[in-house]
């Protein structure tokens, strides 16, 4: 019996390291699309005539622009004062516009997020427990649900004034609304069974909240500060040029419009873009691959479980 | 010898009440007849010996369409240490009566008492569930200690206990695994080893092996009669396989629908191991089956 049951062990982890190493040119497989979508783009950009081409740069002007938006203060400052120490080498390169709009618009998304993560959460467990909240909050989000976040921004700008405030509640709530249904719909839909199993072993209320009902909704919790996440990048990206603000990459970019700088928006776009990927990468990823991943929930989510 | 140990213990708690009894009668009525018959004892003894006793027991449920009465009239008496086997057709109110037992089902009428007392929601019991009931977010050893944790028996007592009913399982060298890295037929053993771990009072199964291979199944019923032999728990066990109830049951109660009701009690005492292509465990399953399906 213990032969049979032994066959199916999975795989031990040395061995499953040694299937996944793939030769290189698999491993850059997800950049391929960014060559062949480059590629087009200078070659379209290269037969662009005159004023025709500053409108639309190549992708060689474009990669030069962001190295001078980065170095520009610097070599600048080089200029006048060809003595600087490493202090001033690394306070010169913050001023440079892109880094200056970056940071802020860095420190003022998470930081939205995160106040929508916490309030979000709160909300949905009191909707998940309690019927009266719940019957009070889903006509709530239902109809604020289907506003975009930004409609609101005139509203805010005038009740608190340009500035990061604006953007900050714009965000915030803009990533609340579907954090909050998705922490509801999460703690609403946990496996009946594993309740029923906490019961039986005369769990109290609160401990099965905390120790059953909390881990059990965590993969419809983690999905909705996902969309949370993409639904406050959108509002905050929006806000931050409809609040007349002067620095964050939105803003940069509506800047930009009025010089005509083609490149800078690119790259503040193409920064925009890996924002995205760095937050997914260094927040999400990590989280799920430790938590639901590792604990087969995700599968069993979407698909039947397999091992029956 | 444990018998004996246990008359023995029995009695001298019976002669403890009685003198308690004694004291508290005298207070009210001092002529009261005091003897300590043997016939008195006997009777108090066998109804010790009565782990769980249920009395006219009776569960209606109001649907929109009509009135079920998923059971009527249930009486039963399980000894302590008895492996009950509850078998019938769908809807014949098997399941109801363990999750009444379990606590998850209201009772409409009647009595179920446990050691003399009536039932109540919080008693230690096991359950292992039909469905994956494992809490994936914990590994096998985890799951194990849930009911623990909840007992608050402390973290290194936790450990060793669990290590302790996951070796009973034969399971030991799975303990740091995340249930969907085990097959269905381990993840059941972890079940069972869960809802044994902090020594509940009895077991109740809800065709915990219907969903597995018919050959894990037979390794499952093994091993499910190894632990009961060595845990001598009460284990009460809902099944529709008939040649599993069979192999497995000291008694097997007979359940038939519209109400419903106990149809027999079926008492098998084929020696175990029990062989299930033996002429008589063929005999006594067909016995079975013909009560299910003939009333």
């Amino acid at each position: 019996m213990q032969t049979t049951e032994a066959a199916s062990v999975p795989p031990s982890l040395d061995e499953k390291k040694k299937e996944v190493r793939s030769p290189i040119w698999v491993k850059l497989r997800p950049i391929y699309p960014f060559i062949v979508i480059l590629a087009i783009w200078q070659v379209a950009a290269m037969q662009a005539q005159g004023n025709q081409g500053r409108l639309f740069p190549t992708v060689d002007a474009i990669m030069f622009r962001a190295w001078e938006l980065v170095t520009d203060p610097l070599f600048r400052a080089l200029a006048e004062n060809p003595n600087l120490d490493l202090m001033g080498y690394f306070w010169k390169l913050l001023e440079s516009p892109i880094l200056l709009h970056t940071l802020n618009t860095a420190w003022r998304l998470p930081f939205s997020f995160f106040i929508a993560a916490v309030v979000g959460t709160i909300v949905g467990i009191l909707m998940g427990r309690f019927a009266f909240w719940e019957s009070f909050f889903v006509p709530l989000l239902s109809v604020l649900l289907p506003i975009p976040a930004i409609a609101w921004t005139p509203i805010v700008v005038i009740w608190s004034g340009i500035g990061d405030q604006t953007v900050i509640v714009i965000t915030a709530f803009a990533s609340f609304l579907p954090i909050a249904m998705a922490v509801w719909t999460g703690v609403k839909t946990v496996n009946p069974v594993w309740i029923r199993a906490a019961q039986s072993m005369n769990a109290d209320k609160m401990t099965i909240f905390r120790t059953v009902v909390l881990p059990g909704s965590l993969p419809m919790i983690l999905s909705g500060m996902r969309i949370g996440l993409a639904r406050a990048w959108r509002a905050g990206v929006g806000a931050e040029a409809f609040a007349g603000i002067r620095w964050g990459l939105s803003a940069g970019i509506f800047d930009a419009q009025e010089y005509l700088d083609i490149a800078f928006m690119m790259v503040a776009l193409g920064i925009l873009g890996l924002f995205g990927f760095v937050l997914e990468k260094v927040l999400f990823q990590p989280i799920e691959s430790r938590t639901v991943i590792r604990w087969g929930m995700m599968e069993a989510m979407g698909a039947q479980d397999k091992k029956v | 010898m444990r018998l004996l140990q246990n008359i023995a213990k029995v009695y001298l708690r019976f002669l403890s009440r009685r003198v308690f009894a004694r004291i508290s009668v005298h207070w009210f009525d001092s002529n009261s007849p005091e003897r300590l018959s043997l016939s008195s004892f006997l009777g108090i003894y066998l109804s010790m010996v009565t782990k769980i006793s249920i009395q006219n027991l009776r569960k209606i449920y109001d649907t929109p369409e009509r009135r079920v009465h998923a059971l009527e009239g249930v009486n039963l008496n399980i000894e302590d240490g008895e492996f009950i086997c509850l078998v019938g057709l769908s809807g014949c109110g098997k399941t109801t009566l363990l999750n009444m037992l379990a606590g998850f089902v209201e009772i409409t009428a009647g009595t179920i008492t446990m050691d003399g007392r009536p039932l109540t929601q919080d008693f230690d019991k096991g359950v292992v569930f039909q469905e994956y009931a494992l809490f994936p977010w914990r590994t096998a050893r985890q799951n194990v200690e849930y009911g623990l944790e909840i007992r608050n028996v402390p973290e290194e007592e936790r450990t060793r206990i669990a290590q302790d009913y996951l070796r009973l399982v034969r399971l030991e060298e799975f303990a740091d695994f995340f249930p969907h890295n085990l097959s269905g037929g381990m993840r059941q053993r972890v079940a069972v080893a869960r809802a044994m771990a902090f020594d509940p009072q009895i077991l109740l199964m809800d065709e915990p092996f219907g969903a597995l291979d018919a050959q894990t199944r037979e390794e499952l019923q093994e091993l499910t009669v190894d632990v009961w032999q060595k845990t001598k728990k009460t284990i009460l066990y809902v099944t529709h396989n008939l040649s599993e109830a069979v192999y497995l049951g000291n008694r097997i109660v007979v359940f038939v629908p519209n109400p419903g009701r106990i149809r027999e009690i079926v008492r098998v005492d084929l020696p175990r191991p029990r062989d299930d292509l033996a002429p008589e465990f063929i005999k006594l399953q067909r016995h079975v089956n013909d009560l299910i399906r003939d009333f």
